[in-house]
Order: structure tokens, then sequence, then C-alpha cells
């Protein structure tokens, strides 16, 4: 049972005042004595083979302390995207290297007294380059004879699933529609650009300071690369100033790592904005064909993806993106005859990785829009469409016969157009606006996971420990990103504890402090941190229970925890405080409680979102209004409302980039164009929805916690093509360029 | 170096800069006041935001040595250490902080837009926080926020 005190209300995330205050330390913020400065030297080239380096000079520059390169740090070929120990994904990359595959590419670094002096070093290093031919468009660099960036050529593999049996389904079919769909790889945006801090002491021990969401990976990354046992590496997650994926990968670490061993002293690596649109890795770049044959009725019978992904120049996480955009269509539609297949390309852009929805918002952008279209074509209500195919709540995946959880899809939807009055503004839609103006209404469905379950092991382990007034320290290896995962952990405890959130103090992602996490992706921080969280607390409750047993002379069972008290049930006279119990358990038994526990996701549902938006485009005016916007989601159960309604807001901010104003675009020679956030593009403050309205399905997903699931990746996958759709559809016109550009 | 005094917080501090050095540079390398936040250094995303002379201004993009004479405001001095202000209070109880990096300087801009208009419209709000990027919360929990802060900063309930 859920505690109605603690689990649903608005609970502020739990360090907001140190946020407020500017109280709190990013690693930007921190430092150290006898700090030392590092600055990066970056390849001008998008492809190309070192000939020489010297930096001899740089070194002998007063106030410099270390220079690193390729000839003297490891050659160890690793993946910066490394999920599992044993993980054996495609290794590519290395601290530093001969040969510099894009624009942006490290090729030596420095650490020195200050900035200045450390970019005064760089200009005294001495690069000679043999430039090699570049390829930037995956199609292209797929094509026989183009250069290839990595042995064995451009094609980093190919990921392939299918539903039916595609091919003999077209003849059933009425219709056929084909199109194909272009996306840019886009910048996270995170506030807090890249950066981190590196101590190596006299008893060989590296410590990292990283706004990471994966301290534990990059510790085994480490280790292997500096060839250190995992008991002399430490990372330290201190807070994140937003991450949204790009602070997955071991990036700068590697750097300071490099430059820290060699100075023997602590060295601060912070990208200015400029490299860090170029190093922070991006979205990937999405060109996708769709193929999908339906009834006149509106029965999709076949749909077929054939998906290329731009991984830039280096593996990173291509197959997996590939991997979990295969996922994304059969946990939504019934569609009995699917196929996808995915293939990663490398090219000398900047490294692609994870962003929010890990390859699900580029899918849904092709399939949602061609759904439009479709329903368009065939004079169908698009609602209705989406209701004919979408899966039941007792829907099972195509491809396995596999139950998918608790699907709420259909819900969304019928809630979605009662909120939206979709019948009465299909009515309204031609009725006349300003001069100038046209009118557009989308719609869009989108989903996404909630563990890494099915791809691979999916760990979280977690330690709580009372004090002596009733209070608990819990021991989590969450990295939140300002998004709440450590606060909904707290919630968790004091629910089944009978406390409030303020009652449990926090000790977080610290590879020595904390037991093992995974890491902070995949939207797993309800579904698997929550429940690692909820179990540690039951666990402690047992314990504390069978103490208060003995103390107030009842049964196990009859103990109940309310308002920090335990009291034996029905008798409120025999209580007392957690607290007294604590105290009482160190005096009397001469015993402190500690309580571990290690969870393993053993499912993976699936949340689901329908986004409705009306919006005005004003083509000479160059100008998109958004009136209105609806957005559903089926999360289970709300656990913070306050946390639940940030997470979708913010979600729907990034999706109307993603539809109409955000793009990385590059020059010939591979050099990013619009350097700045200014030329970059994004949402601004007043192109948010004038009316905006969000709702939930809270129809308990029963593996879930208090039966919840997700909400962070899913809040903006379905937004960029119900805008993009909605464009389409007051230009009158099939758009198949993201962003729509008005 | 030449030496300058900069009035901060209501405070005067005797401060040795370089010629170009910025105001962002001065309050975050030189005075610790680390609130103010480096997000771009090109003054296009508000993460450093102060008050100067009233306006909210992008201390990445302002020379140090020109600002003598001025009022500067910083985050660091809008509490007391008894009271958080009417503004910072709302940015919590709204839920217009996520990763908060974006927070010191939205607030800010948010003060220079209340100490002259204390019943703002939601377009002059937008206004007010359009050079501020917030990648987190879409922005609406923080139009709330100030629009609480302004209500009660006007002897609305408290």
């Amino acid at each position: 049972m859920k505690n109605p005190e603690v689990i649903g209300k608005f609970e502020p995330i739990r360090d907001a005042v140190m946020k407020v205050t500017g109280e709190l330390k990013y690693v930007g913020d921190m430092k150290m004595p006898r700090m030392l400065t590092a600055k990066m030297l970056l390849s001008p080239y998008a492809h190309a083979r070192i000939k020489s380096i010297d930096y001899e000079e740089a070194e002998k520059l007063p106030g410099v302390h270390a220079v690193v390169c390729y000839k003297n740090t490891p050659r160890y070929l690793y993946n910066s995207y490394l999920r599992i120990f044993e993980d054996d994904i495609p290794r590519t990359e290395q601290v530093f290297s001969d040969v510099m595959r894009f624009v942006g590419d490290r090729v030596a670094a420095v650490a020195a007294e200050d900035a200045k002096i450390a970019e005064a070093a760089l200009k005294l290093i001495k690069v000679e380059y043999e430039e090699l031919p570049a390829v930037f468009d995956p199609e292209k660099a797929l094509e026989e004879g183009a250069p290839a960036i990595h042995e064995g050529g451009n094609k980093v593999g190919e990921e392939f699933t299918e539903a039916g049996n595609v091919d003999e389904a077209w003849d059933q079919c009425d219709r056929i529609f084909e199109d194909r769909y272009e996306m840019p790889p886009l910048h996270h945006m995170a506030m807090e650009t890249h950066v981190a801090i590196a101590d190596y002491n006299s008893r060989g021990k590296l410590t990292i300071w990283s706004p990471s969401q994966n301290t534990f990976n990059l510790r085994i990354l480490l280790s292997r690369i500096f060839d250190l046992p995992m008991t002399r590496v430490r990372l330290i997650r201190p807070a994140i100033g937003g991450a949204f994926g790009s602070k997955i990968e071991l990036n700068l670490e590697v750097v300071v790592a490099a430059l820290a061993i060699k100075a023997k002293r602590p060295v601060k690596l912070l990208l200015n904005r400029k490299d860090n649109m170029v190093l922070s890795r991006t979205r990937h770049e999405a060109i996708i064909y769709i193929k999908t044959g339906v009834k006149n009725d509106g029965t999709v019978l076949a749909q077929d993806f054939k998906v290329i992904t731009n991984t830039g120049a280096y593996a990173s996480s291509a197959m997996d993106v590939v991997g979990a955009m295969a996922q994304k269509p059969f946990k939504v539609y019934k569609i009995p005859n699917m196929r996808f297949r995915g293939i990663p390309v490398y090219t000398n852009k900047p490294i692609a990785c994870a962003m929010r929805g890990f390859g699900s918002p580029q899918i849904f952008n092709a399939q949602q829009v061609q759904f439009a279209k479709i329903a368009r074509e065939l004079g169908l209500d698009l609602v209705e469409f989406q209701l004919k195919n979408a899966v039941k709540p007792d829907g099972i995946d195509q491809r396995w016969k596999t139950p998918i959880g608790n699907p709420r899809v259909e819900d969304a939807i019928r809630r979605g157009a009662e909120l939206f009055n979709w019948e009465e503004r299909k009515k309204t839609k031609n009725s006349p606006l300003e001069a100038g103006w046209k009118r557009g209404i989308g719609m869009s469905v989108g989903s996404h996971g909630n563990s890494l379950y099915g791809a691979h092991r999916d760990i979280m382990a977690v330690s709580l420990k009372p004090n002596e007034d009733g209070t608990f320290v819990l021991y989590t290896g969450a990295h939140d990103m300002g998004n709440g995962s450590v606060t909904m952990q707290t919630q968790m405890v004091a629910s089944i504890l009978g406390i409030q959130p303020e009652d449990v103090e926090t000790v977080e992602a610290d590879t020595d402090l904390v037991p093992y996490n995974l890491a902070d992706y995949a939207s797993r921080g309800v579904f698997v941190e929550g429940t690692a969280a909820k179990k540690v607390a039951e666990n402690m409750k047992g314990k504390l229970a069978e103490k208060a047993s003995n103390f107030l002379d009842c049964m196990v069972g009859e103990v109940e925890f309310a308002n920090g008290c335990v009291q034996v049930k029905g008798d409120s006279e025999r209580k007392m405080t957690l607290g007294e119990l604590i105290t009482k358990t160190q005096m009397v038994d001469q015993e402190e409680l500690m309580s571990f526990e290690s969870y393993a996701s053993s499912s993976n549902p699936t949340s689901y979102g329908v986004h409705f938006v009306e919006l005005w485009v004003n083509e000479a005016a160059h100008k998109v209004k958004i009136i209105d916007y609806v957005a559903v989601h089926d999360i289970g159960t709300i656990i913070n409302r306050m946390g639940i309604e940030g997470q979708l807001e913010g979600g729907i901010e990034m999706g109307i980039g993603y539809a109409l104003y955000e793009g990385l675009y590059f020059d010939d020679k591979g050099k990013l164009i619009n350097n700045t956030l200014k030329r970059y593009g994004r949402t601004h403050p007043c192109d948010m929805p004038q009316n905006l309205t969000i709702d939930f399905i809270e129809a308990n997903e029963p593996a879930g916690p208090y039966g919840a699931k997700s909400i962070g990746e899913c809040a903006t996958v379905p937004v960029s093509s119900a805008v993009f759709s909605a464009v389409c559809d007051a230009l009158g016109e099939d758009l198949h360029k993201f962003p729509a550009r008005i | 170096m030449p030496q300058i005094v900069l009035n901060i917080n209501s405070e005067d501090y005797i401060l040795e800069v370089e010629g170009n050095e910025t105001l962002l540079t001065v309050l975050r390398e030189r005075l610790d006041l680390t609130g103010a936040k480096p997000g771009c250094l090109t003054g296009d995303c508000g993460a450093c935001k102060v008050i100067i002379d009233g306006k909210a201004e992008n201390s990445c993009v302002k020379i140090a040595k020109n600002l003598v004479g001025k009022k500067i405001e910083t985050i660091e001095g809008l509490s007391t250490p008894e009271r958080l202000h009417p503004i910072q209070e709302a940015f919590i109880e709204t839920g217009a902080v996520q990763c908060g990096y974006c927070t010191p300087g939205m607030i800010m801009s948010a003060k220079a837009l209340l100490d002259v208009d204390p019943n703002p419209n939601d377009e002059e709000i937008l206004a007010a926080i359009d050079g501020n990027i917030c990648r987190c919360t879409g922005y609406v929990k923080i139009v709330d926020a100030i629009k609480l802060a302004a209500h009660r900063m006007s002897g609305g309930d408290q």
C-alpha cells in the first residue's frame, strides 16, 4: 500500500535550496590546492594522420606541468560507452590517437598553472598533418570506395528484427506508402558544459570528480586504460548541471586523468560552449526509410523500417541506439508484419551517443509523421486510425507473442483526444485566422522503456543506515541529473518506514562509498532504482520490527510504522519513536543495524505518451505559435507529481526544438557552422505552448514500485513528430526533413 | 595589474584585474562567488546573469573595469542567513528547479523584472527570461514561480 503522505505528492528536489542560493558546488565551481588548468588542442581536420608532433617547447614553457598526446599516453583501445564489465561492443577510441577522425578530435592536452599559460603552451605544439579524404553523409559513407574511417569499413554493424513476414504481406494491402525522413544531429544543450577534475596521489590513487551519469563504468574503463587496480580508481559525481545522455560516456575524464598522472597535481578541464557542441556527443543524425501497407479501413498490415544512423567518428553507442530503437514499434502497435533494419555508420562528424529517448524520437518521428499522412490520404480520422492499430492492455509483442506489461496507450489516446476536444477541433480547423496565419493540428504516440532488462543485466544495490534519532542515511549510486531520482528514492524509503523524505540523508554516486549501480540512463530511475530503495527500506523495516517486537512485547507482524514511531497494532499506549528503538538496540542488544539490498530488474515494461497539438504557422513572418498542447502519459503510478510534471514540461520544450529549431550543421570540411547557442536555435520561453494541459493514466504497472513506471525519456518522444505533423497539416504539405524550418 | 573597486552585494571590493577580465571571471575566480555559472561565455544562455544598476546582465560579456561605480547584485546577495528571498522560495515551492545550473541566473532575471514591475503579465515574464536558457523545465514552472513571487511580494498571501 502506498503512503499518501509521501507517495504522489508534490516533493521539491531535495537540494533545491542549495540551487536557488547558488551554494551548490558543481565541478566547474570546485577548486583544489595546487590545482592546474587544462586545455586541449583539437584537430582542425575532419580526417588526417599526424605525421609528426613536437611538444618540447610547450613542455619547457614556465608554468606548464604536463603535455600529453598519443606519444606518451596508453594506446589501449576502448569504447567510451562500456556498459558492463565484460561488454564486447566495438573498441575504436584511444586517449589520444595519431589519426584524427573529426574536426575537434583530441590532438594533445596541456596542464598549466593557469588558463593563459595553458593556451600559450598549446600554440607551441607543432603538428604536421597528412590530410585524408573525409566523408560526412552516412549514406555516402556506405558506398563502395568511400574513405574508410576504421578498419573494416564504415558500417558499424546491423540490427535486424521482424514480426510475421513483411515481404509476403504487401500483396494483401490496399495501399502502400513509402517515405524517407531526415533528422540532423542535435546538441544536448545541458547548461553545464562538460568538465572534470582529476587527482593522482603518491599512493597511485586516481580520483576523478565528474558530473557523470555513469561513474561505475567509467571506473572500469579508467582502470583498464591506465592499468590501475580498481581500488586505485575512484569516481565521484558531484552535482550534474543537466545531462540528457551526454554525460554517460568516458570523455574529458580520461584527459584529466592522463594529465594528473603525469603532473602529480590536481587538474581541471572545463569546456567552453563552442568546443562542447562538438565534443559532448550528439543525438544520432538519422535517415529513415519507411514503407507501410494498409487496408482501406486503416488497418496496418505491414511496416518496414530501414534506418541509417550516423555514429560519427567512433563506435560509442552505435549498436545500442539502433538496438533500442528497433524494439519500440513492437511495443506500441499490433501490426502483424513489421520489420526493422538499422545500420549505424561511421563518418567524419562528431561522435553521437545517447540523447533523451535513445533512438525513440527518431523512429517515432518517421512513423508518426507518416501515419498522419496515411490517415489524411485515406480520409480517416487519425485518432481512430491509432486506436485501430495500438496494442490493448493485454497486448503482446508480435515477434515473440509475449506480454508487454500493462500498456495503456489506448487509454492515453482516448484521454488526450477528450482533453484536446479532438472532434470539435477538427470541425473548427478550417475557420479563418488573421491574415497570414495557417492552422494545423497534429497528434502522435511515443514510447520508451524502463530498464535495461532484455539488453543486458541491470543491477542496483543500495544500503541504508539508521541514526540514533530515527533518521537514516541512504547510500545510493544514483546519478541525479536534476530529474529527482534521489529525491524519489528518499520518498520510497520514507514511505516504507513511516517518516518524511527529509529524514533520509543521502550519500550518492561515489564508487568507493556506495554500492554498485549500473548507471543513470534507460529511464530506469523509478522502475529499477526506486525498487531498490523500496526494498532496502523494507529490509530495514523487517530488522526494526523484530527489535520492536522484543521491546514492545508483541508479534513482529503487529508492529506498525507511522509518524516516526513504531507501535503495537491497535494499542497506542505501546509505542516508541524510531530514535528510541534504534538507541535501545545499541544499548540493550549492543548492535548496529544496517541494511543492504541488491536488486536486478527482471522485466522492462513500456511507458507511453500521446501528444496533441494545435499550432499556427506564418510563413512570411517565419513564425510558429503553439496554441494548444495536450500530453497524456501512461506512467503506472505517480511517485512525485512535481517531478513528473517537470520532466514532461521539459521534454516538451526539447521536442519542440527538435521539430522546429535545432540542428548541428557542418561545412564541406566538417567544421561546425552554427557553433554558438544563439546560432544553434532553441525553444524560447515564448515558443512554449500558450495552453499546456498534461495528464496521466495511473493504471498500475505490476512490476514497478508502488505500480510506477518511467517518464524521463518518454516525455520527449512523441513531441517532435506531433509538432512536425501539425506544421505539415498547416501548410498542406508533406515535409520530410527535420526541423520544419518556417 | 590595475586596481579597481567594485561594489558587489553592497560591499566594496578592491580588486586587481587584468584589462579585459570579465565580471564573471572576477566573481568566480577572484571572489569565489560561484553562483553565476559559465554556460556559453558568449552572452547567449543567461546562466551568469547578475544585476547591474537594476538591469539583468550577462556577466560573461561585461568587462570588469567598466563597472566601477555601479551597483552589482549576485545570487549570493539575495538571501539573508535568516530568510530566503521570496523568489527563491517560490522557485523551490513550484518545482522551478531541476538541475539548478540555470537557476541563479534565472532568479536574477526574475528579480530585475520584479524590482521594477511588481505585477508583470505573462508576456512580460516571458520577455524577461528570454535570454535565460533552461533545458530541464520547459519554463512552465519558472513562470509559475515568478508569478507566485510577484503575488507574495506585492502583499498577497504570505
